[in-house]
């Protein structure tokens, strides 16, 4: 009986520990999205764009002298309890000198906790919550805008542009959703326009037909959906179905080309989203990043290029530190300035939040995203 | 819109979302009445359905020799036909040989077939949603302000069709004659000679095919499956089986039904982020109080 | 208490000489489902009772103590016996109501509860955080001579403390599966109406099981949620529940050592297939059928006929 039970044990054990054992050292860096599950197409665009990021960096030589550099990718399939145990998985690492990610804010929030801890650098690409980087972590930086400014912007748009009076709003009560949609909110009611009401939805869901009913029903200019595509889409499509005439807003998780396809063109025709950061195909400094991309992955993802620049920075901040060190890693962070990025001249704040804090707006059309404005936040 | 128009938009909206329910359902019902075995898998059976259809409905080849219609008459016939295969399968290599065996055991048989079948399924389709082509004509009617639309009347029709194509079948066939007697005694069936076997057999695949059927109607009706969406559709099935009383086939359509519209009120008037709180929370009240359904059927008496 | 659990649990005690950090976090929730599937063979292994929502009591247990902890500072140190005494007469409400409720049915209605309660957690969203779940659980500390030792992120303490939480199990489920209340339940579980018979008070001896099992998957919850340091609705899905069914089933219902090993079995292959995720459910599966037609009373457990013939 002794054997039986401890031989599994150990044999277990052994199995975890095969892969520790390398040759040639290496420095890592470690990148955690979503990469199965209904958000699994985000997560891979990020994917595409971080290893490109390591290719180029590879390509401009050795990152520490000797040291070889690896991108260790993990999945944290959207989940929270998930993103911890990948985020411990990469602090337990002593060869990762830093984190890119992750996508959902409801990741990146207990995840950043961990890395704090650690002493790890922590760059999310696109968690949006502005709420993330107001915990007081020095090792977490972002490099996009934060849903304090989507949310708002969405909302001026909605009343200035588009004149919507009467407004009803859904969310898909995650940590993005729910706080993109408040501020939104909070915006709307500043402004004057009348909230009709403000409802959660379950994803994974498929029906929302009885809710979009009783929203058809109160008649309002316009819905606004804060949540991610797979959701976004039916919403659409039923909205479209329903014979529906308000017109539909969403924020940047419906921002992939995918949401068009699954809610069919036709429905998703004069749908108008958000998006942190503008269009990256209008941008000089991103032009040859761009077709690179695109010549390797097909087109671009809404996160591709923010991963790549959260990426790139991260490597220049180990360059920099010139010591696999990770507090090193980290004073050498704090000193960046003017870092000539994908966006232009890159800063952080205090709280690690970018300086360039882009908007755009884009609206469907004969299904694809076209970008209708551009806003920029100083 | 007025409250009148409102509530029978949403009873509208029930009845689609229930139709499909009932299909699912009788393929519980009818299982657990010749076997008394929850078929937990049953919902899987529901969506490869769909993903069968879907194979033969994005196949281009097809799409340029044949008409929409034709097409998607063959893509049902061939989700019928994968489907009914399924089940046999799934009957003749994982449940019969535990026939004698303890109730638990098939009952976890099932749960594993169900794993199994989910996880398949993403591995070969991939874990993202998959737009389902509609081809069905975006006719829309309004009716004294109710919004009807073409998809929906074909959801009614085809599944109030077969449901009385099912009752005939039952009552009036050999085959049918044949499954109740098993349902009843399944001893004193082999010793008159009716092949047992044969007959559970072809419960399974028959109630694979409405299952096939149900998975092909949400998949134009809903415009996306995942691999995820027969767990969940199967789970409110069965809850719509139990609620009519199960093992009863008129109940698993009046069950399919009722929950469709309890769901679609409970939407439309209480809160949508509670919707699937409201159906498990029926399911529960349901078994504890009256475990015989709304019909009534016998005593589920089994240990 | 046998040689063979004295061995295991030395062995457990020297592992950290030889494991990493990242090995020892994975032990240590393999350690946690072991709790889990200690408990879930009480009430399915012992009584019978086919439990299929068994990840919600799990869930009371991490959510009571990390509500406790947020909102009055609760530590881990009296923190466990809230989440143990609220998980247990959780289970003991389920048990209940569902009292009349046998085989199948009971399983369908245990799986109804078990999403209800998680729904529940995860629409409750001004308490208990939505689907986003609750964050910042402080991390037990213990006051040491030399000043404070914080638990904080470190792998270790986790480890011992499993280890320790996980001992006290097994004696709380060694001791009841001796006593009685373990022959009653297993007389009940083999015949029900010869036990009713016999004079054991069925109804009482269901809910006494129920409350006992919920007992011990609140322990392992308030536990998780001081581990993870927070805590969400999506770690207590069904899936879970199913999970924890799968060790005791492959490990063999009714065996204590069955159990532990079906949770280090379970609990470590999803860890190794990090990346390769997709496969370890297509392989539950799979082997829950395998299992169920070749060796339906698990890798430990014995076999109906041997137990008969044990019992002569």
């Amino acid at each position: 009986m002794i054997k039986k039970v401890t031989v599994p044990f150990f044999v277990l054990l052994l199995m975890c520990g095969v892969g520790c054992g390398e040759s040639v050292p290496t420095v890592k860096i470690g990148f955690v999205a979503p990469l199965t599950g209904d958000q699994a197409p985000h997560g891979e665009d990020m994917l595409n764009a971080a290893q490109l990021a390591i290719q180029h960096a590879q390509a401009e030589g050795a990152v520490l002298p000797g040291y070889q550099l690896e991108l260790v990718a993990l999945d944290d399939q959207r989940n929270p309890t998930q993103a911890v145990s990948a985020a411990k998985k990469l602090v337990s690492d002593k060869a990762v000198m830093a984190a890119i990610g992750h996508l959902n804010s409801s990741c990146t929030m207990p995840a950043s906790a961990i890395y704090y801890q650690a002493g790890l650098l922590n760059i999310t690409p696109v968690s949006s919550n502005p709420q993330i980087s107001q915990q007081g972590f020095s090792t977490f930086y972002r490099t996009c805008a934060t849903d304090d400014l989507q949310g708002p912007a969405a909302a001026r748009f909605a009343i200035n542009a588009l004149n919507a009076r009467s407004i009803f709003i859904i969310d898909d009560m995650t940590t993005y959703g729910r706080g993109l949609a408040d501020a939104y909110q909070r915006e709307l009611e500043k402004l004057g326009g009348t909230v009709l009401g403000h409802e959660g939805l379950a994803q994974g869901d498929k029906d929302f037909v009885p809710l979009l009913t009783k929203i058809k029903s109160m008649n309002p200019d316009l819905v606004y959906f804060a949540g991610m595509f797979p959701e976004g889409a039916l919403l659409i499509k039923q909205h479209f179905e329903l014979g529906m005439n308000s017109q539909f807003m969403g924020g940047d998780g419906l921002y992939d080309p995918v949401l068009i396809e699954l809610a069919t063109p036709e429905a998703a025709e004069g749908v108008i989203i958000t998006t942190i950061g503008v269009d990256v195909h209008q941008l000089e400094t991103a032009r040859a990043f761009v077709k690179e991309y695109e010549e390797t992955y097909g087109p671009i993802g809404a996160y591709s290029a923010y991963t790549y620049e959260a990426t790139k920075i991260a490597i220049w901040a180990i360059r920099q530190a010139g010591v696999m060190d990770r507090s090193a890693v980290l004073d050498a962070m704090k000193n960046l300035k003017d870092y000539p990025g994908l966006f232009g001249l890159q800063n952080f704040d205090e709280h690690g939040d970018s300086l360039i804090r882009d908007i755009g707006i884009f609206e469907v059309r004969d299904g694809t995203f076209v970008s209708i404005k551009s806003l920029r936040f100083e | 819109m007025t409250a009148s128009q409102l509530f029978l938009q949403q009873l509208s909206n029930g009845l689609t979302l229930g139709s499909i329910y009932a299909l699912i359902a009788l393929g519980y019902t009818m299982i657990y009445g010749v076997i008394q075995l929850i078929n937990f898998a049953h919902g899987e059976v529901f969506i490869v359905g769909a993903y069968a259809a879907l194979c033969v409905m994005s196949m281009t080849s097809l799409q340029a020799v044949m008409p929409w219609w034709l097409l998607l008459g063959l893509a049902i016939v061939v989700a019928m036909f994968v489907s009914a295969l399924l089940g046999w399968v799934m009957e003749r290599l994982a449940y019969r040989p535990l026939r004698t065996a303890p109730r638990l055991n098939a009952l976890i048989t099932a749960i594993g077939m169900s794993f199994f079948l989910q996880n398949a399924l993403m591995l070969i389709f991939g874990a993202t949603d998959r737009s389902f082509p509609n081809w069905v004509p975006a006719v829309r009617w309004d009716i004294g302000g109710v919004t009807l639309t073409l998809m929906h009347i074909i959801i009614w029709v085809s599944s109030a069709l077969m449901m009385l194509g099912l009752h005939f079948l039952v009552m009036k066939t050999q085959l049918g004659m044949a499954m109740r007697a098993t349902s009843q005694d399944q001893k004193a069936c082999y010793l008159l000679g009716i092949p047992v076997n044969r007959i559970i057999s072809m419960t399974f695949m028959i109630g694979a095919v409405f299952a096939s059927v149900g998975g092909v109607l949400f998949g134009l009706n809903y415009g996306t499956i995942n691999f995820h969406d027969g767990y969940m559709m199967g789970l409110k099935a069965f809850t719509a089986a139990v609620l009519g009383g199960i093992g009863n086939l008129p109940g698993a359509m009046i069950g399919g039904l009722v929950l469709g519209i309890l769901e679609s009120m409970g939407a439309g008037y209480l809160s949508s982020q509670w919707k699937n709180v409201f159906a498990f929370v029926i399911l529960v009240i349901i078994l504890i109080f009256k475990p015989r359904g709304l019909l009534g059927e016998r005593v589920a008496e089994r240990a | 208490m046998t040689k063979g659990t004295v061995t295991f649990f030395a062995i457990s005690v020297a592992v950290p000489l030889v494991a990493n950090a990242y090995q020892l976090d994975v032990l240590t929730s393999v350690l946690i489902y072991a709790m889990l599937a200690l408990g879930l063979n009480l009430i399915v292994g012992l009584a019978g009772l086919l439990h299929l929502g068994y990840a919600a009591f799990f869930a009371i247990g991490a959510y009571t103590y990390a509500l406790l902890n947020i909102h009055w500072g609760w530590s881990f140190w009296v923190g466990w016996a809230p989440a143990v005494l609220i998980a247990a007469l959780g289970s003991g409400l389920v048990g209940a109501s569902a009292l009349r409720v046998r085989g199948d049915y009971l399983a369908i209605v245990t799986l109804g509860f078990g999403e209800i309660i998680r729904l529940i957690f995860n629409n409750l969203d001004q308490w208990t955080g939505g689907p986003n779940g609750l964050l910042g659980i402080a991390h037990p500390t213990l006051w040491l001579p030399q000043g404070m030792y914080d638990f904080s992120v470190k792998s270790l303490p986790y480890y011992y403390l499993s280890l320790v939480l996980l001992g006290g199990v097994w004696l709380f489920c060694h001791r009841l599966s001796h006593s009685r209340l373990g022959r009653a339940w297993m007389a009940m579980r083999d015949d029900e109406l010869a036990a009713a018979c016999m004079g054991i008070p069925v109804l009482k001896m269901k809910l006494l099981v129920q409350i006992c099992g919920g007992a011990v998957a609140g322990l392992a919850g308030a536990f998780f949620a001081a581990k993870q340091g927070t805590v969400t609705p999506d770690s207590f899905d069904f899936i879970q529940s199913v999970m924890v069914l799968s060790m005791v089933v492959l490990g063999g219902m009714g065996s204590m050592r069955g159990a532990i090993l079906g949770a280090m079995l379970l609990g470590v292959l999803p860890e190794m297939l990090r990346g390769a995720d997709q496969y370890r459910m297509l392989v539950f599966g799979l082997s829950m059928i395998v299992m169920m037609r070749l060796r339906p009373q698990g890798l430990l457990g014995r076999s109906h006929k041997e137990s008969q013939l044990a019992a002569h």
